[in-house]
């Protein structure tokens, strides 16, 4: 069972937020952006306002990072 | 290699979309190396996401191949849509990441079988020390949100909050239960809280955080 930090974080749905889809279809530049230095939240704000909001897709986003931190130099086919 | 260059696409980039639009053993190989590096990333990420789950060896390897088989698939789908607007592994490994959330999902239950706790907000354990006219606050807003879930929110919506908000079941794993998807299910936890927003703000309590910070 969850013991929420604030009942506001709970129940906190913000208007911007830019859902599993769409933030599905740019994760990649997100992820790109924020290794490169850049600001990823400020390129792309719906997609950082469900990150913020979505457990799944927040899931999905830390796996990418660490999985291009990891794998992202792997050679291309000759 | 085709030789028209792709708008802001790196070398790396082009070499994997142009020999997996490529034919014969050239393609093959290609399929080859992308599913191995796949798998790789796969089985990195089953490890990275089992947690409290009790999945074995044989069982997570089993994940890990069938994420990379889906996720190949996924991107001889959609190779035509990648633009170069990142580097291609990067936009490919996001298919396999999410086939592995989606996998791991159908093992939720098995695993670490959650019941619905309809009653998650009667057994919230005690707030940290509030002084005394706080804690009446606080439990003002709870019994007020308490009667929002249950008088405000459709069936299906009720249901959702409590499963993924309250009781944290996984939400692939929750979609998966219901026979719907992530996208649906997130749709309706935002209209489900939106609603019991309004619901609090309705009764008084416009910034419930004010009147209950910490729970």
């Amino acid at each position: 069972m969850k013991t929420p930090g604030t009942i506001d974080e709970l129940l906190a749905a913000d208007d911007i937020d830019a859902g599993c889809a769409a933030g599905f279809e740019v994760l990649h530049r997100y992820v790109e952006t924020e290794l490169a230095g850049g600001d990823a939240a400020h390129a792309l704000p719906g997609v950082a306002a469900h990150l913020r909001r979505c457990p799944a897709c927040r899931e999905d986003y830390l796996g990418l990072l660490d999985a291009v931190r990891r794998f992202g130099n792997d050679p291309s086919p000759a | 290699m085709s030789a028209t260059p792709r708008s802001g696409m790196d070398e790396a980039s082009r070499t994997w979309v142009d020999c997996l639009r490529a034919s014969g053993t050239r393609h093959e190989e290609c399929l080859a190396q992308l599913h191995a590096l796949l798998l790789r990333v796969a089985r990195h990420e089953a490890v990275r996401r089992i947690g409290s789950l009790a999945i074995g060896g044989p069982e997570l390897d089993d994940i890990a191949q069938q994420a990379a088989d889906d996720a190949l698939m996924a991107i001889r789908a959609k190779v035509a849509d990648f633009r170069g607007e990142s580097r291609f592994t990067t936009w490919a490994y996001r298919f396999v990441v999410f086939e592995v959330s989606t996998k791991i999902g159908r093992h939720f239950w098995r695993h670490r079988p959650t019941a619905m706790d309809e009653d998650s907000w009667e057994r919230l354990p005690d707030p940290i020390p509030l002084l005394p006219e706080h804690r009446a606050e606080l439990r003002e807003v709870l019994t007020a949100l308490r009667r929002a879930i249950d008088e405000d929110l459709t069936a299906h919506q009720r249901r959702v909050f409590v499963a993924v908000a309250l009781n944290e079941v996984p939400m692939d794993a929750f979609a998966r239960e219901i026979g719907s998807n992530r996208n649906a299910v997130y749709k309706t936890l935002f209209d489900a809280r939106r609603r019991l927003r309004a619901s609090l703000a309705a009764a008084g309590y416009a910034r419930p955080t004010s009147a209950a910070e910490s729970i």
